[in-house]
């Protein structure tokens, strides 16, 4: 028993440390716009229902990452070598369920409504979740040519395997499936109701914007100490490595916006991508695949105003504040590329 | 090709590089030293990727200041990190290269085929970096460092962590390279395959260049003379080794 104990130990600190690489999700643009919307519904008296649908997505993203096996975090070779009996293996496995956060959450859900049903959707939620992770990690290991990641493809031109490389390090963000699933829900929206009300469809685009402008402070994020030493070593201007990034970013942002409001919502990418390019640069906070971007405040509520101001004013007024975002940009990707260059040694 | 003069890097309080100054014209030059001497250090400044606190370097003709861009143009590195993408695979490595350095597609393809059949990847040409040996890695490394064609070739521990089979394709590598004109520049703690190897050798600690020569000149076995500079390890402080049987 003493074996089962210290291993459940262990266990139980691996999934404290994993929990806490979630808290990353507390300085993310998009929960705290949620949480402002749920802040000022609150304030006023009301039920926060207009914060509801943002909360969900976020929680059904997050079930993802929370509804992974707990005994998977030993190596499968360690667990193997460790002389246990088949006994002791059984009952570890039933104990390390324990362990799981969506069982808690699912406690807690019992314990908070009363309401069984809601807490077993949760597990259910958790438990298809995981089956679908498990069977795409299997297919990605039988069968490696079907590894999504493949049929990223590389742009012409000099920067085209640079922005390849930004592009799948953006597809391990969870902002990106919320940006998605707000995109998918505006697109059908617009396509599927009888009159879709065309202001809506800016507001929706920033909001497919906000889900992913975190990472706009923090493009380094999930660069290894590596990479950045390559990033050094190509014989590339310090605003070529900054472009690179930005294509991957505003490509994407792009395509989403495409059936909401293209040019509004890439107005709102290069007006986050400007205001996050100093803390990419100079403040560099390390981002964990598989989990939300974790920004500084002071630059998300920037990018959450201004950002959509600049939306809004193209928007409402066409190509002349198109052409100052546009101005700004390159601006900031000048003045960025100088800011790399002189301080290149404190990344490398 | 390789011109340092005086050159000094300090951290802090710790001095790295200690008024360090060489030559090299060609040839396998490798640096020797154990861990903490500055051999990586000296590698980053002489390859742009430190700059030094003073003193002057010059590569293939270019101050490594002032002509940076230039400089990473002509030299080809395999720093101590490698410098590579897990996200991407090998080949996309090299793909991703090509067209920065300023090489056609069709350049890339035939030059990265060949450095991946040399190299022993060319099975493995399609596997994610982070799915990759340490070996395959250090190799994938060479490979990109090589595919530009260029003046100087720096490498930093280049067959630390390898099996034999990878080291002995490295080294037939480099003298194929050198014998071609392309100075080679590397560090290593591995005294027999530098013996083997090296046309010149230096070897440094605590940041100075205490020994410097050329191979031929090494009038007794490489090993003794790099016991001299180097202290030896405590043994007896592991004295309950013998004694406690579990």
């Amino acid at each position: 028993m003493a074996a089962i104990i210290a291993i459940l130990k262990a266990l139980g600190r691996v999934v404290k440390r994993d929990l806490r690489t979630l808290r990353s999700i507390q300085f993310n643009n998009f929960f705290l716009f949620a949480m402002l919307l749920t802040y000022s519904s609150l304030a006023s008296g009301r039920r926060p229902a207009g914060a509801a649908p943002f909360l969900l997505l976020l929680v059904l993203v997050l079930l993802f990452p929370l509804s992974s096996d707990p005994l998977a975090k030993i190596p499968e070779v360690r667990l193997a070598l460790w002389p246990l009996t088949r006994g002791q293996w059984w009952r570890l496995r039933v104990a390390s369920l324990g362990l799981s956060p969506v069982l808690w959450a699912a406690l807690l859900v019992v314990a908070a409504t009363r309401n069984l049903l809601l807490a077993a959707i949760l597990v259910l939620f958790a438990v298809i979740a995981q089956s679908l992770l498990l069977l795409m990690s299997s297919l990605a290991r039988r069968a490696p040519r079907w590894n999504p990641y493949r049929y990223v493809p590389q742009l012409p031109g000099t920067l085209g395997g640079l922005v390849r490389n930004n592009v799948r390090q953006m597809l391990t963000l969870l902002d990106l499936y919320v940006a998605m699933m707000v995109a998918i829900a505006g697109a059908a929206y617009r396509f599927l109701s009888d009159h879709p009300e065309p202001r809506a469809l800016p507001i929706m685009a920033f909001v497919v914007g906000l889900a992913l402008s975190t990472y706009a402070q923090c493009f380094f994020g999930l660069d290894s100490a590596s990479a950045l030493t390559r990033y050094r070593l190509l014989p590339l201007r310090g605003w070529q490595i900054l472009l690179a990034k930005d294509i991957a970013f505003l490509g994407i942002l792009f395509l989403l916006v495409l059936p909401l409001s293209p040019v509004a919502g890439l107005a709102f990418g290069l007006a986050a991508v400007a205001i996050g390019r100093y803390p990419s640069i100079s403040i560099r906070l390390q981002q964990k695949p598989w989990r939300f971007t974790s920004g500084d405040f002071r630059f998300g509520a920037l990018q959450m105003i201004l950002a959509t101001a600049l939306g809004f004013a193209v928007y409402e007024n066409g190509k002349w504040f198109f052409i100052v975002v546009v101005v700004v940009y390159i601006t900031s990707l000048l003045v960025g590329g100088w800011l790399w260059e002189r301080e290149p040694h404190s990344l490398s | 090709m390789i011109h340092c003069n005086d050159i000094t890097k300090t951290f802090d309080d710790l001095v790295a590089v200690d008024h360090v100054s060489f030559e090299i014209q060609s040839g396998i030059c490798a640096l020797l030293g154990p861990n903490g001497a500055g051999k990586s250090t000296l590698v980053k400044v002489l390859t742009g990727l430190l700059p030094p606190d003073s003193g002057e370097v010059r590569i293939a003709g270019l101050d490594v200041k002032t002509q940076s861009l230039l400089l990473r143009r002509r030299i080809g590195v395999v720093p101590e990190d490698l410098g590579l993408f897990d996200s991407l695979t090998i080949q996309e490595h090299l793909e991703l290269a090509g067209p920065i350095y300023g090489l056609s597609s069709a350049a890339t393809s035939d030059r990265a085929d060949s450095l991946l059949r040399v190299l022993g990847l060319d099975d493995a040409r399609d596997t994610f970096l982070e799915e990759c040996s340490h070996g395959m890695r250090k190799k994938t490394a060479l490979a990109l460092a090589l595919l530009h064609n260029p003046q100087v070739l720096f490498l930093d521990e280049p067959f630390e962590g390898i099996d034999p089979v990878a080291s002995k394709t490295i080294q037939d590598l480099l003298r194929a390279v050198a014998g071609r004109g392309i100075a080679v520049f590397l560090t290593s703690h591995i005294l027999s395959i530098v013996d083997r190897l090296a046309t010149e050798i230096m070897m440094i600690r605590k940041g100075k260049i205490v020994w410097n020569s050329t191979a031929q000149a090494v009038s007794r076995p490489l090993e003794e003379v790099y016991f001299e500079l180097v202290e030896s390890a405590p043994l007896e402080d592991l004295a309950w080794l013998r004694s406690s049987p579990s």
